[in-house]
């Protein structure tokens, strides 16, 4: 009968002592307890990757780590915080912030690679910690800086993309973060009987761009040549499908390091492709000549008679060179770019037919291109406009586009007349499912007839203007040059322009468009002799590119 | 009072059976928050490896690193198109 007893006391005293125990975690320190041993983590969604339209990455991530440190657990904070800065290199003073006693858990530091996470866990400290994170990592390096944008963090200290498509895109590729919440005993290991919680992450969706990086890289070394060779300030070139408005290539130089972005300021952030204002000068011709056409107010073989500068109140507008040839044709005044001839145009389209054309094209409304930062451009109010600004207009003075509206509607002329949105996401990928995004039509501007018409003007000012360039033999490649001067304090300063080309290939049916912007070129002002050549060699090794037979 | 004793025995074998099914389960359950926390590890692992793999297949992948091989490998040389004068006598071919 003693042994039983015995038994039963002992039981007694054991489960008595377990329950006072508890009763004194539960009751006395229940705040100690929840965070000695529920532990919850935010377990990090992956950000959505970008891809070119062939697969290949452009923007994918790597893991990096964060210190954080748990200060009411650490015991000597001297050591802890001299140890830690023998490594980190953060410094006295910040280190002294983050060891906050009132705080239970403060972060140290992010970024962390796994090389400096195991020489900070072979300090043996207690009470530090290290959360995964994403960082983003471009195989390309900066080949596309602008187009994609960086990833940075807002004030909560939140991954947030900036400019571009990652800020754009930035809801889908966030995802969304997960959260584990567990019971885990001193050793850190999962309590079964306890809470044991999970959300899974959603990580973010993937892109697929409507880039192709082939094309992306030699654009860009051939600007990074031309810049140089041309002693310009910035350049930029937009290579699109003009069918359908995929951007195959956008580049603008100067750019910045997306890995390296906070070492760049504000300034090289902006994409000057959508957000720079220009005056397009003579690459404005063709949309003023195509409307005039399409109203039927002129026909290609039309004469004018170009016998000297003209006169608009008050105001004396002249050809570029100062010389006039008398009777012209209308496709003569594209090849020779005469700006009397298109003031003669201006004319017989009328004013309120200008205006109406300039809405047509998409002027001074932004283009709806995915990417962060687009610029509407400026289109004043039609009663502020006085005569003098319905002639500039019509040889690309006295109007301020951003490039890629001048893509969009020079893209118009030659695609049968469809002004389309422009775009830059060709796929979005979540999981299983794709979805497929389509070009947009915005609306028909001129007819196919009138398209065909400016095609053949077009090619006709390549092949018989004034300038010859390096045109691959057999092929027909059309476009136009522009130098527009800048306006500086209400005056155009003659040594700075912002010399361009607009051309396309193959003339019947267009593959690729491509836009040549360089601003400030010092070996020479004229678009003739800076942006047409780079254009030309780009075409050049688009046509083997796409392996284009000569027409 | 021999069925009482029986039943004390049976009681007391009983709670024996119990303490040590008690601390078998609890030994199970510490072995297997042990595999779960080694589960846990070994897959955030792979999955950093993978990240990791990946990312230098993407690297040696990439255009750039073409580039910069071939640059190294003196592999300068560009196509170089040959661009016909007489069209119609190639086509002809």
């Amino acid at each position: 009968m003693i042994k039983p007893k015995l038994l039963f006391i002992l039981f007694l005293l054991f489960y008595t002592i377990i329950v006072v125990k508890l009763f004194y975690l539960q009751v006395f320190q229940t705040s100690s307890t929840e965070v000695t041993y529920l532990k919850t983590n935010k377990i990090p969604p992956e950000r959505g990757k970008i891809y070119d339209r062939n697969g290949e990455p452009l923007a994918v991530n790597n893991t990096t780590y964060l210190l954080y440190i748990e200060p009411k657990l650490i015991k000597n904070k001297d050591e802890a915080k001299y140890k830690l800065d023998s490594l980190l290199h953060i410094g006295d003073a910040t280190l002294e912030a983050k060891f906050d006693e009132t705080k239970d858990w403060m972060p140290v530091q992010g970024k962390l690679d796994k090389e400096q996470k195991q020489k900070i866990l072979s300090l043996g400290l207690k009470g530090i910690g290290f959360e995964d994170e994403y960082q983003r990592y471009y195989p390309e390096g900066s080949l596309s800086a602008h187009l994609l944008g960086f990833v940075g963090k807002d004030t909560g200290g939140e991954d947030v993309g900036y400019f571009g498509i990652e800020g754009f895109y930035d809801k889908e590729l966030v995802g969304l973060p997960g959260v584990m919440k567990t019971d885990r005993d001193i050793f850190g290991k999962p309590i079964l009987i306890g809470t044991q919680q999970k959300l899974d992450p959603i990580n973010g969706r993937d892109l697929y761009l409507t880039i192709d990086s082939s094309i992306q890289e030699f654009v860009k070394k051939k600007l990074i040549a031309a810049l140089e060779t041309y002693k310009a300030k910035e350049g930029c070139v937009i290579v699109t499908n003009p069918n359908t408005l995929e951007i195959l290539a956008l580049t603008c130089l100067p750019d910045f390091a997306a890995e390296h972005y906070y070492e760049f300021t504000e300034d090289f952030f902006r994409n000057p492709a959508i957000s720079n204002l220009y005056e397009p000068g003579s690459t404005f011709k063709p949309l003023i000549m195509s409307a005039a056409l399409e109203e039927k107010k002129i026909k290609p073989d039309d004469f004018y008679n170009e016998s000297g500068p003209i006169g608009v109140t008050g105001y004396t507008i002249r050809t570029w060179n100062n010389k006039y040839e008398g009777k012209i044709s209308m496709t003569h005044i594209l090849e020779k770019s005469s700006n009397v001839g298109m003031v003669y145009v201006g004319q017989r389209l009328g004013n309120d037919k200008i205006f109406s054309y300039l809405e047509k094209y998409g002027f001074g409304k932004d283009t709806g291109i995915d990417l962060q930062g687009e610029a509407t451009g400026y289109l004043k109010p039609k009663n502020s406009w006085y005569p003098i600004d319905f002639a500039t207009v019509t040889f690309g003075q006295g109007i301020a586009v951003t490039p890629i509206q001048m893509v969009q509607a020079f893209s118009s002329l030659i695609n049968g007349g469809k002004l389309l949105e422009p775009y830059i996401v060709k796929k979005v990928v979540f999981q299983q499912e794709e979805k497929i995004i389509e070009p947009t039509v915005k609306r028909t501007v001129i007819s196919k007839k009138t398209s065909d018409i400016i095609k053949k003007m077009l090619l006709s000012t390549v092949e018989k203007g004034e300038v010859k360039w390096l045109i691959p033999k057999g092929y027909k490649i059309a476009g136009k040059t522009g130098t527009a001067q800048i306006p500086i304090e209400g005056h155009y300063d003659p040594s700075k322009t912002v010399a361009s080309f607009i051309g396309f290939a193959p003339v019947t049916n267009p593959k690729f468009l491509a836009l040549v912007v360089l601003r400030e070129p010092k070996t020479s002002p004229w678009g003739s002799e800076t942006a047409a050549p780079l254009f030309f060699e780009i075409a050049k090794e688009l046509l083997v590119y796409y392996n284009i037979a000569p027409e | 009072m021999k069925q009482l004793l029986v039943l004390k025995h049976l009681v007391f074998i009983a709670l024996v059976i119990l303490l040590f099914c008690n601390i078998f389960v609890f030994l199970q359950s510490i072995k297997l928050g042990d595999q779960i926390n080694k589960y846990e590890k070994e897959i955030n692992r792979l999955h950093q490896e993978n990240l990791v793999l990946e990312n230098n297949v993407y690297e040696v992948d990439s255009l750039q690193y073409a580039s910069s091989m071939a640059a190294s490998l003196n592999f300068t040389q560009k196509a170089e198109p040959t661009f016909l004068d007489e069209l119609k006598y190639a086509r002809n071919q």
